[in-house]
């Protein structure tokens, strides 16, 4: 195995080589102790570990959606929800004694469980019935205070369920054979506990009913569950893996023993890290084991390779290795660099757990090569002499599988240097059809397909979304962004008499300590306490005056209470119906007609919104002389300035949420929102659908980047245009080609997916530098294309695929994960490394030789 | 009611205790939450009061309600009669509530809704009781008072200014706490702080006076408030112009003064 590298003479590069691997040599136990220490020191970080599972996460705090996002969750006073969904497929559904018995019993179970914000638990025993108990009498009621006590009181429920629209195919299903128990929790981080405590009394129920327990915080907490197992076993085996293979390809234990050594310091060093400064360990985060280990091996096979090949019996070891070192330092620099500026070039991308990622993965492969160059040869230059005896016996004998890959890289150079123009033909033609492919790319993402199809949240995801208006929530929030009437202009100074100057200025301090919105409120009742003392009727006056204008601008504040704008929701929701993507809306104008509807004759022609504000104001003021007068704070504003419509969707795919989104945005233009008023956009559904916007344009940008930067690095590191052009040839296919193979079969453009395009980039240009450096060395010493062309198929194409087995293996134990984004990223990698490889393998010798007026220029 | 017969009663009360032994503690018991029922809810044989609540949410967030109640005792702790006219926010100005409030467990109370600018009269099947008043933590019966005769009180403590008892429902199906616990001040025989526990001990609402001063004679609530425990929301009502025995008609108290208020004594 010849690894010769004759790359950029540069002696400085040599000087800094020979002074590390000099001192690396001499002093090998000051090597190991730096090692230990920096090792130990970072891995006692490692305990700290904080998982981070929230799909919020993808977006900056400070990210405009986010922070929207969470002002409306608290502007409407909004939980995460654990869902709670029970199936009964009998004739009449959850509509009988004993199921609704079973939901009784474990609502109040859940009632009683810590954590959970009683007074907003939905569930068919916890909300009001509003009915029509005879002419001209209402009657509010819990809709179920207590189990039915026969089945004929069950058919009731379902009648009183079906009456209400709110709670109609929210509460229970359409088709009746679901039902929900929305459990709204104070603490996500306890999701796991009070899911399990739910779990544990659905159990004592006597009922032939199935439970599921899902909702976004019981997802992510089974999500940093399965990310544990990932990395407790994806990691090691992906070390087992690594390890077989070296020793497969050495067959030398105390030998590959350095580059095991290599691959551990440097995950432990970069994950003690970031932990260590404070960062959450993320889906991508937990894959920078994994990621490490394969690719800070790769230069140690160099090393080891290189000097197996070199090591006569009796030289010293020290100075064989400090040759080999001196010679490989350039290009493995020149890897390193290009490895880690794909996973730097992820910085770009505005996903702060992608940053971090790259950020991380690409200082591990920085570490990696300096580990690799200072301990391996430290570590060589203390083994034996009857070891190193021993590891030339062997290798020299050559195995089978190092002939086996030998015979394969033959085979390759076969069709390479035989079939040029069909070669580059089919390429060309495959390339084609590849960016084609990738103009079909489906862009979308939807965190619950992040579980495997049969684990227990897509199974309950999926039932509960085949049976309900939908379990996604968005939240389309509309606001008056007008301004508010302001107290000075209600009491301007020059009609104050004067006897009220002190108290008006009074006033006037007092509430601008208020919230603008409460100002007016505040005055009125300044204004009422003052009509108690006054005497004299010029105060009087005054106040009754100020009062009035007080009294017109606080009805008039209060926009989601005019019957118009209640009506342009209405509308909207109509439309919204219509489109097919929206299971279900909710508004406040639902529960205006509701209660209206009720108030009068309980029948549908009342279903309607009435015909004055005031009107609004009192049906609503009925609407919370309930057991839940906050129910209507999760539709509007107690400043009835702000109001929000809540769409249910039966899909979380991101592709639905953006076509909900658009449509919305046409119906707005040409429905234009009453005056003052704005929409925008809340709910997980839709933060979804903002970061992988932003990650799709960020990965577009850190692919660009990082392509620019390799492809200059390569014309720097070959001085040559051409070589540098050649370079990027076969990772541009590649990676055109595994996209477009996504857009053709239909994979949808997914996190992982986006993520891997820029760190590739990295990864794959190494196998072309390798053997761009070799043919154009091999070339200096015969000056023959062809005779250059059948050497490169001998040894250097067999360490090429040596090294790119290293590589596609070792990502192949991700395939064993529990989750979907991880087996992406394995299948991916261990794909785009082997076709690489081959692309390399079979295009640039073709090239080449196509070229070869501009390539092979005979040395002078 | 006189302040006399009120003096009385509290006398008498004073010597069945001296006088009595253990057996007689329920008694007592009876008499003392049936003074602290007429104290709270029955002073004088009618009266009138100006309210004003702010309803604080769990963010702080403030709604104003404003409102005269007028009332009518038929008999001292039996039915009652009372109106509640709205005047602000402006939106709900003219909204009344009529109620007649029956002290018998088996009679439920009558109640009736007017809705101006729905043009809107209707009546309001009892259902529960406990059920918020427009929107605020005070709920209709802490409004209108919940009658003695529906829990089972036991004397917990007493102390030199106050009897603490214990309330524990006899029809625990219809309300939503386990029991209840009120402190009944000696000297006012008001009800000054009501503490409700669910069944597991959460304690999750409070109904305390703030204020109580003499008015006519009769110590009177000004302020109270009642918190919402579980969300840290509250309400504060506040009374003004509080009148008693200003002999309100009883035609004040029909269903014609539903859609005509009676200006003369609600301003």
């Amino acid at each position: 195995m010849v690894t010769v590298w004759s790359l950029v003479s540069c002696s400085e590069m040599k000087k800094i080589s020979h002074g590390i691997v000099g001192f690396s040599t001499q002093k090998p136990l000051w090597v190991y102790a730096l090692l230990l220490l920096i090792a130990v020191g970072a891995g006692s970080q490692i305990p700290r570990i904080q998982i981070d599972t929230d799909p919020e996460n993808m977006l900056s705090e400070d990210h405009p959606s986010r922070v929207f996002h969470n002002q409306t969750k608290q502007d409407f006073a909004m939980h995460d929800a654990i869902v709670v969904g029970v199936v009964n497929d009998g004739g009449d559904g959850v509509y009988t004694q004993a199921a609704l018995s079973d939901i009784h019993a474990l609502t109040d179970d859940i009632l009683a469980i810590d954590g959970v914000i009683d007074a907003d638990v939905m569930s068919v025993s916890t909300v009001d019935n509003i009915s029509q108990e005879g002419v001209g009498t209402i009657r509010f009621e819990w809709m179920m205070p207590r189990p039915p006590a026969s089945e004929q009181e069950a058919q009731q429920i379902r009648q009183n369920i079906e009456r209400l629209p709110l709670f109609y195919d929210t509460l229970v299903a359409k088709n009746a054979k679901a039902a929900a128990i929305y459990v709204p929790i104070a603490d996500k981080n306890e999701s796991y506990r009070i899911a399990e405590e739910i779990r544990s009394a659905t159990q004592t129920l006597t009922g032939n009913n199935t439970w599921y327990i899902t909702g976004l915080p019981v997802a992510e907490d089974q999500f940093g569950f399965e990310m544990f197992v990932q990395m407790g076993i994806s990691a090691p085996l992906a070390g087992l893996t690594i390890f077989i293979l070296l020793f497969l390809f050495f067959r030398n234990l105390p030998l590959i023993t350095a580059p095991m050594v290599v691959a551990m310091a440097t995950v432990i060093v970069t994950m003690g890290l970031l932990i260590g400064f404070g960062f959450t360990v993320h889906i991508m985060s937990s894959m920078i084991a994994i990621f490490l280990m394969p690719i800070a091996v790769v230069d140690s096979v160099h090393i080891l390779s290189e000097f197996s090949d070199r090591y006569k019996p009796g030289e010293s070891a020290s100075k064989t290795i400090t040759k080999v070192v001196e010679h490989l330092f350039t290009p493995m620099l020149y890897t390193s660099v290009t490895s880690s500026i794909g996973f730097f070039s992820l910085m770009l991308t505005p996903i702060p757990p992608v940053q971090i990622f790259g950020a991380y993965v690409g200082f591990g492969i920085l570490f990696a090569f300096v580990v690799t160059i200072t301990f391996i040869p430290a570590y060589i230059s203390r083994m034996s002499d009857s070891a190193l005896i021993k590891l030339q016996a062997t290798l020299h004998e050559g195995s089978s599988n190092g002939s086996r890959v030998a015979r394969i890289a033959r085979g390759l150079g076969h069709i390479a240097n035989h079939y040029r123009g069909a070669l580059l033909l089919t390429f060309g033609a495959v390339f084609m059809v590849s960016v084609w492919g990738i103009t079909q790319i489906q862009i979308n993402d939807n965190p619950v397909r992040w579980f495997k199809s049969d684990h227990e949240i897509r199974v309950a995801d999926r039932v509960l979304n085949e049976n309900f208006a939908g379990t996604y929530n968005a939240y389309l929030v509309l606001t008056d962004e007008r301004d508010l009437p302001e107290i000075n202009t209600l009491m301007p100074d020059a009609d104050v008499p004067p006897s009220l100057q002190m108290w008006v200025s009074e006033v006037k301090a007092e509430l601008t300590s208020e919230p603008a919105n409460e100002q007016i409120q505040g005055l009125i009742m300044a204004i009422d306490d003052k009509l108690f003392e006054v005497g004299s009727d010029e105060e009087m006056a005054y106040l009754d005056a100020v009062m009035a204008k007080a009294d017109a601008a606080q009805s008039a504040m209060k926009t989601f209470q005019s019957p118009e704008v209640l009506a342009y929701i209405e509308r909207m929701q109509n439309y919204l119906n219509t489109t097919g993507k929206v299971g279900k809306s909710n508004s406040l104008a639902d529960v205006v007609k509701v209660v209206n509807r009720e108030l009068r004759s309980g029948d549908d022609k009342d279903y309607a919104l009435p015909d004055s504000g005031a009107a609004v104001a009192q049906t609503l003021l009925q609407y919370q002389s309930s057991h839940r007068p906050n129910d209507l704070w999760h539709f509007v504003t107690p400043d009835y300035r702000s109001s929000l419509i809540w769409l249910q969707l039966t899909s979380g795919d991101n592709q639905d949420m953006t076509d909900v989104v658009s449509l919305v945005e046409s119906y707005i233009d040409s429905h234009p929102l009453p005056e003052g008023l704005s929409a925008d956009w809340a709910g997980k559904a839709y933060l979804n659908v903002v970061w992988q916007d932003n990650m799709v344009a960020g990965m577009l940008d850190s692919l660009m980047s990082a392509f620019v930067i390799v492809f200059i690095m390569m014309v720097l590191l070959f001085r040559s245009f051409i070589y540098g052009a050649l370079a990027m040839l076969p990772l541009t296919i590649t990676i055109t080609f595994i996209y477009g193979l996504i857009g053709i079969v239909g994979k949808d453009y997914d996190m992982p997916i986006a993520v891997l395009s820029a760190l590739t980039l990295g990864l794959s240009v190494d196998f072309a530098i390798h053997f761009l450096e070799r043919a154009r060395a091999t070339f200096r010493e015969t000056g023959d294309v062809a005779k250059t062309m059948d050497e490169m198929f001998a040894e250097p194409a067999s360490a090429i695929t040596r090294n790119a087995l290293v590589i596609a293996l070792g990502f192949t134990p991700l395939l064993f994960a529990p989750l979907v984004p991880y087996i992406t990223v394995g299948v991916f990698l261990a794909s785009i490394m082997a076709i690489s490889a081959l692309v390399t393998l079979l295009v640039l010798p073709a090239s080449m030789t196509l070229l070869r007026r501009w390539v092979f220029v005979p040395s002078k | 009611m006189t302040m006399f017969k009120r003096n009385l009663l509290a006398s008498l009360s004073a010597a069945l205790l001296l006088g009595q032994t253990a057996i007689a503690q329920e008694v007592d018991v009876d008499a003392l939450i049936q003074q602290a029922e007429k104290a709270a809810y029955y002073a004088g044989d009618d009266g009138r009061a100006d309210a004003r609540m702010l309803i604080v949410d769990a963010q702080g967030r403030k709604q104003m309600r404003q409102f005269t109640i007028l009332r009518k005792d038929v008999e001292d702790n039996g039915d009652q009669k009372m109106m509640v006219f709205f005047s602000r926010p402006t939106d709900v100005k003219d909204t009344v509530f009529r109620v007649e409030k029956h002290a018998s467990n088996d009679v439920d109370d009558d109640r009736w809704l007017y809705l101006p600018a729905l043009d809107l009269v209707k009546r309001i099947s009892a259902g529960d009781k406990r059920t918020s008043f427009v929107g605020s933590h005070f709920f209709y019966e802490d409004v209108s008072g919940r009658a003695v005769a529906q829990d089972n009180f036991t004397l917990q403590e007493e102390t030199d200014d106050k009897y603490v008892l214990k309330a524990t429902p006899k029809q625990p199906d219809s309300v939503e706490f386990d029991h209840y616990i009120v402190h009944i001040d000696k000297a006012t025989s008001l009800p000054v702080l009501i503490n409700f526990f669910k069944a597991d001990g959460t304690h999750y609402r409070r109904v305390e006076t703030v204020t109580v001063e003499e008015v006519q004679g009769f110590p009177t609530v000004l302020r109270s408030k009642v918190s919402d425990l579980a969300s840290g929301g509250y309400t504060l009502m506040e009374f003004r112009n509080t009148q008693y025995n200003i002999d309100l008609p009883d035609d004040v108290f029909s269903e014609r003064s539903l859609r005509t208020p009676p200006m003369k004594w609600i301003q």
